[in-house]
């Protein structure tokens, strides 16, 4: 039987394509290799698998380059077995493949930039899992999140109701915070000066950012906006390689920006989004844009310098080091900026050793968080991450990517270090010298000491009063101040240690919301909220998923009932859980 | 007295054969490997405001002379200074292979090549300690080839081989620099017939890497320049 014959279908096509996919910086990239092995301890999978050499960079390299060898390249095509070359048959190949590309690298370059010869496994690996996305091969994390975004428009599958109610939520809770009704984010306002576009991650868990660069926007006195679709600057097609996907999310942005006529595209902190919409986005799109198109950072740096907003550094004394992220570091050169700004509103901030294009990844790069098959062995390759953020001695990781945060967290997590992960847009508006009002007039003077003298007559009403909450967590300490922080805000808890218990006391309190750790024993946490999503008396239950093992989500979200309002990673926040908890009940800032 | 017709031939007829073999599958190679088309990039430049094409690509081509340059050099200077003597045996060695047939036009005789460039002199001193040099590098690199188990789970036939080869042929390079062909022509025509095999072998093996370098740094240059990576700043 012939070669051809024995292929599969998959197998096949993969063949086909990879022809197609060959540019001459690849063909280079696959030609170029000597084995000298220079590569191999720039790899965190490496320094954390010691004794492991399936995780060198050469040799995940060569997975792929011995398909070019036997295909294309003379020597291999000749005598295969003389310079490693070989094929892919089956699905199993397909498989063995995938495990390679999207399990054991992150696509962060740094072999790249350590191979004396200037091969570059990040852009073949990239496309070699564009190839196997190209016939359906792809962990299953991908799958869904590029369905995402091909149909709903973003990675996370928020729909545009719920991406413009977290828009006025947020734009009224800095309305309240600063009293000022002025304070807004304006929404497909034409001829802005700027277009500010995010990572749906900021949506679904993370609306305080949305919230401090509309305050900092503000303080700018920027006219800006926020489209009301097109507005997810991510773009999965540069973690899938599937270039089709890349193209489609970033013409959509484009469009929309110049729908709008803006004149600037701010992207908000986010490493593979900035990627992706500034650097790669134009030559999968095949299109020039004819708009300026710059990372957040740049603009809160340049408002900083030109005297726009004013920040006072005092504000933030913890000790902060810095990330750089693998696609903004070494893919796009953006390092020196985030020091800059963070020097000057962080009163200690301390350097990371290796920095800059030297640093190593998160571990959640390269899509790795949304491949939950693979957490253990990304947790595992965490320690190279996990001993360089502990020798800092610093309190706080700042990162200019959402990805970042994530894997940070992850490892934080995971390795118990005493750290919070925060983003220079936090910092940035935490800083923010806010301008003080004119002084009222001596009538206004009374009036306010009249409103002010009946106010405080009045019982101080609890945010959280009258709700009835129900905390569902194996974990005493989390038990605890879950339990604590409601209950200081007047809400009444029953608490539930594992499965078979909060099935039974939600059922028995029927409370206004349920916190649900994923993982406690008894019943299975997905069975139990599937069981309550479909009880017909706890149609009004409100959902927040608070976890400390975020590969644990598709125990909820991979089923065919109403996903939960509001998910959480450990460690979580006092501030973070109240803000959450309050959108999800619809208790707004003035009301507490 | 005059080197055997065979010892002539292989000094002369089968390089040139070998040579014209060689630059015939190297040009073919590139015009193969330039069929391949370049990609671009249609974005603005990125990086600190100093994003620079040009200053990317020289970087990346002086890479090789910056062990600084590289974390994976920087802490390995014993591995990059065994990547400089051996790839400086391999340019003696290559000298060393038009010096013997060639030599003798920058001297009146045979004779007098041996007495002047390679006669027992300084020079064959100098080559043979280059190249015995890089003959010890080579035993270095084999032995690391066959126990370092991530060099091994990486490792051809080819990188064997190649590695194999090159290391015999530094020897016979250091055995035959003498040129003392009157005292016996064996060692000349081991390192010309294995020099000759090179020629028409490097093309098809992994040797051929040198070809290819400068392309393949020239595009990563071109890239992380623009983009404002390349030259790596380190504080």
């Amino acid at each position: 039987m012939s070669e051809k014959k024995a292929r599969s279908h998959k197998a096949e096509k993969v063949i086909e394509r990879l022809g197609q996919k060959l540019s001459r910086q690849i063909a280079g990239s696959m030609v170029a290799c000597v084995h000298c092995g220079m590569c191999t301890e720039s790899c965190h999978y490496v320094l954390a698998n010691p004794g492991d050499p399936t995780y060198a960079p050469a040799y995940k390299a060569d997975k792929i380059r011995k398909l070019f060898k036997r295909h294309y390249d003379w020597t291999g095509r000749f005598f295969p077995w003389w310079v490693k070359a070989g094929s892919v048959y089956t699905d199993a190949d397909l498989e063995e493949l995938k495990d390679t590309v999207f399990g054991k690298c992150t696509n962060c370059r740094r072999c790249s930039l350590n191979c004396p010869m200037g091969v570059d496994l990040a852009s073949f690996n990239r496309m070699a899992r564009g190839l196997l996305v190209s016939v359906g091969v792809m962990p299953e994390g991908v799958a869904v999140v590029s369905k995402d975004q091909w149909e709903i428009g973003n990675q996370m599958g928020v729909l545009k109701e719920d991406y413009l109610e977290t828009l006025e939520w947020m734009a009224e809770e800095l309305q309240d915070e600063l009293d000022d009704p002025q304070a807004d984010i304006p929404v497909d306002k034409t001829d802005c000066e700027v277009v500010y576009s995010i990572n749906p991650r900021e949506v679904k868990y993370d609306p305080r950012s949305i919230s401090d660069a509309a305050k900092i926007f503000h303080f700018a006195g920027e006219n800006w906006t926020m489209p009301s679709e097109g507005w997810d600057m991510t773009n999965f097609g540069l973690f899938s390689g599937d270039d089709d996907l890349g193209g489609a999310v970033a013409r959509r942005l484009y469009e929309k920006v110049s729908e709008l006529r803006g004149k600037k595209l701010v992207i908000s902190e986010c490493g593979h989004g900035y990627r992706s919409t500034r650097c790669e986005g134009p030559n999968w799109a095949k299109q020039d844009v004819p708009f300026e198109m710059e990372s957040s950072v740049l603009t809160m740096l340049r408002y900083v310098k030109e005297g726009r907003i004013k920040v006072d550094k005092t504000r933030n004394t913890t000790s902060v080091t810095f990330h750089d992220s693998c696609n903004n570091a070494r893919s796009c050169g953006l390092t020196e900026e985030p020091r800059e700004l963070l020097n000057l509103v962080c009163t200690d901030f301390r350097e990371m050793t290796p920095n800059r294009a030297e640093n190593y990844c998160c571990t959640g790069g390269g899509g790795a968080m949304s491949m939950s098959e693979y957490t253990p062995r990304r947790l595992k390759s965490g320690k190279v991450k996990a001993d360089q953020l502990k020798a800092t001695g610093a309190k706080v990781v700042v990162t200019s990517c959402h990805n970042c945060v994530d894997g940070l967290a992850d490892v934080i997590r995971h390795y118990k270090l005493d750290m919070e992960v925060t983003q220079l847009v936090n910092l940035v508006a935490n800083a923010l010298v806010i301008p003080e009002k004119a002084a009222p007039s001596a009538e206004e003077k009374v009036a306010q000491e009249k409103v002010a003298a009946l106010e405080s007559a009045k019982p101080v009403a609890l945010p959280l009063a009258d709700l009835k909450f129900v905390v569902a967590d194996d974990e005493p300490d989390q038990l605890a101040f879950l339990s604590t922080v409601f209950e200081d805000y007047g809400a009444t808890v029953v608490t539930a240690t594992n499965g078979d218990e909060t099935l039974e006391t939600v059922r028995r309190e029927k409370p206004d919301l349920l916190t649900l750790d994923l993982e406690m024993p008894g019943l299975n946490v997905g069975d139990v909220f599937e069981t309550l999503r479909k009880d017909p008396e706890l149609e009004d239950l409100k959902v927040c998923i608070i976890t400390g093992r975020p590969e644990l989500r598709k125990l909820i979200y991979d089923r065919s009932v109403r996903v939960p309002e509001g998910y959480l990673d450990k460690p979580v926040t006092e501030e973070t859980l109240l803000l959450t908890v309050r959108k999800i009940l619809g208790i707004h800032e003035h009301e507490t | 007295m005059q080197p055997s017709k065979f010892l002539y031939f292989c000094e002369h007829g089968l390089q040139e054969i070998a040579l014209g073999i060689m630059a015939l599958v190297y040009t073919t190679r590139i015009i193969w490997f330039l069929g391949f088309k370049a990609g671009g990039e249609r974005q603005a430049p990125t990086g600190s405001g100093d994003a620079d094409t040009r200053k990317g690509i020289l970087y990346s081509w002086a890479n090789i002379v910056m062990p600084w340059a590289m974390e994976s050099t920087r802490r390995k200077p014993f591995f990059y200074a065994q990547f400089v003597i051996f790839h400086l045996g391999v340019t003696a060695a290559i000298g060393l292979s038009f010096l013997i047939p060639y030599g003798h036009y920058l001297s009146d005789s045979r004779e007098e090549l041996q007495e002047g460039l390679l006669g027992g002199t300084a020079m064959v001193w100098f080559l043979q300690a280059i190249i015995g040099a890089a003959f010890v590098v080579a035993v270095v690199r084999i032995v690391r080839r066959v126990s370092d188990p991530y060099i091994r789970a990486i490792s051809s036939p080819d990188d064997y081989f190649s590695l194999v080869l090159l290391t015999v042929w530094f020897l016979s390079a250091v055995l035959a620099a003498p040129n003392q062909f009157a005292e016996g022509e064996g060692y000349l025509l081991a390192f010309f017939i294995l020099t000759a095999f090179f020629l028409i072998y490097v093309p098809f093996s992994k040797i051929s890497h040198y070809l290819y370098y400068p392309f393949t740094r020239y595009y990563l240059g071109k890239s992380l320049g623009y983009r404002g990576v390349f030259p790596i700043l380190r504080r």
